[in-house]
């Protein structure tokens, strides 16, 4: 009679403690398998002469499909993991300097003037797509798609499911607007608060995707999880986000449905809008099939991790200035 | 690449951002901003601040006479970003002002010291007029 102690990795949750014993326990070499889950070990004892390492692999087969791994050696994975938010934090801040640094220089406030017309709806939706609006859309887009991507779930459909949605939402809002001629969809407290909803999913959602809840083990509220449920699993959910996301707060939309107000019939409404939305679209696409293709490559978790610090600094920015705007804080920067 | 090295080009990201969100006008635009009570001009008793709209608003902050019946000028010129959806919460004003224009907001009379502060819909561009 031997006892050797194993690490295991995968452990999130429980529940696993009583699965991996029974599942061990059930093997005829093994007399008693004890799981410590806050130490990551497995303590069994056997009357098998095989080596530790021998035993390890043996076991992991068995456990493997579970999503749960033994080794002798403390995984070396937990630390390329911890070695990859190394990697990801400068990749992600890069890429949000160059982002703000996009904002400040002043390039995209072009001067559009006169009619607005379907084709300057389009080039100020391409603007747009890259502007600060980037910033609580995009990063909207970026979080979900990745979430979706790492829960592997059928994202292709979910993502042309979300932009069908979004573009016909807006042609056919566009359309109500020229039509009624007034305000609806342009209360900007409503859209503010909308904003701030929009940037506390992206908080939430980097953080997961850095791995922080994971990591402590503090899990998602169950509310939380059965609206991401939906998501991944109902066509509706992602039409209705579309939809939403034609009431989140950017200037260049906002701007935009005014053009659709004053145009003056369903048609012209409809047409400017719509040409806005496509002109948003190849940013948006980008952001959600780019994100699908990283998180099938091999550099997932990388991908991963930085989508979560970019997504995380575009929240906190849209955070803080949706609050500015709310007027409950002072503003604290001008970009 | 090692951690030593990735932590000196994260703190050095970390203090790009700060300098980004914190420092001063990088140039441009910006250097168009008038002088100091310059946007400033006083017609048959009542006080009107200019103030240009677009990606962002110019001057950042104007210093007004308190005690005088004060409106602001907004002018937009081809304005299509957030700086077109103004927010001036102390009076209430919500409004996306048109592409190109000037829209006119009566702002009262304020006290000295006080101040009224205008910001956009998505709240990143903001001004302030200062009474004293």
């Amino acid at each position: 009679m031997k006892t050797h102690t194993l690490h295991v990795s995968g452990t999130n949750c429980s529940s696993c403690k009583i699965l991996i014993e029974n599942i061990l326990n059930e093997q005829d070499f093994i007399q008693n398998a004890r799981v410590d889950l806050k130490e990551e070990i497995v303590e069994i004892e056997t009357n098998s002469d095989q080596s530790p390492e021998k035993l390890a692999d043996m076991l992991t087969d068995k456990i493997k499909s579970n999503g749960y791994i033994l080794s002798v050696e403390k995984t070396i994975k937990e630390k390329s993991v911890d070695d990859v938010i190394w990697k990801a934090l400068p990749i992600g801040l890069g890429l949000l300097v160059l982002f703000f640094l996009l904002q400040r220089s002043g390039i995209l406030n072009l001067g559009i003037g006169g009619q607005t017309t379907a084709t300057t709806s389009f080039i100020i939706g391409l603007i747009a797509s890259v502007s600060s609006c980037l910033a609580i859309v995009g990063g909207l887009v970026l979080s979900l798609s990745a979430k979706i991507s790492q829960d592997k779930v059928s994202d292709t459909k979910t993502f042309l499911l979300f932009h069908t949605g979004r573009i016909v939402s807006f042609a056919v809002l566009g359309g109500v607007l020229g039509a009624v001629g007034s305000a609806i969809g342009i209360n900007f407290t409503l859209t503010a608060i909308l904003g701030l909803i929009a940037s506390l999913v992206m908080l939430m959602l980097g953080l997961n995707l850095i791995g922080v809840f994971k990591k402590n083990k503090i899990a998602l509220p169950s509310g939380i999880f059965n609206f991401f449920r939906k998501i991944e699993h109902k066509i509706f959910t992602p039409l209705i986000l579309g939809f939403a996301t034609f009431f989140l707060p950017c200037g260049f939309t906002q701007s935009m449905q005014v053009s659709a107000l004053s145009s003056g019939s369903f048609v012209s409404g409809m047409l400017i809008m719509f040409a806005f939305a496509l002109g948003t679209l190849p940013m948006l696409l980008l952001l959600s099939f780019g994100s699908a293709s990283f998180a099938h490559g091999k550099h997932a978790p990388l991908f991963f991790k930085s989508a979560g610090v970019v997504v995380i600094g575009l929240g906190l920015f849209s955070l803080l200035a949706g609050l500015a705007g709310l007027g409950i804080i002072n503003p604290l920067f001008n970009i | 690449m090692n951690k030593t090295a990735l932590s000196i080009i994260t703190s050095g990201l970390i203090i790009g951002v700060g300098i980004i969100f914190l420092g001063g006008p990088i140039s441009g635009s910006e250097t168009a901003s008038t002088e100091p009570g310059q946007n400033i001009e006083i017609r048959d008793g009542v006080q009107y601040v200019t103030i240009d709209a677009k990606g962002g608003y110019f001057p950042r902050v104007s210093s007004a006479q308190a005690n005088l019946p004060t409106k602001l000028i907004v002018k937009t010129n081809g304005t299509y970003d957030c700086s077109a959806a103004l927010v001036i919460r102390s009076v209430g004003y919500q409004k996306v002002l048109p592409q190109t224009g000037e829209e006119i907001i009566d702002i009262g009379t304020s006290e000295a010291g006080s101040s009224v502060r205008g910001t956009c819909s998505m709240g990143m561009y903001s001004f302030v007029v200062d009474f004293n």
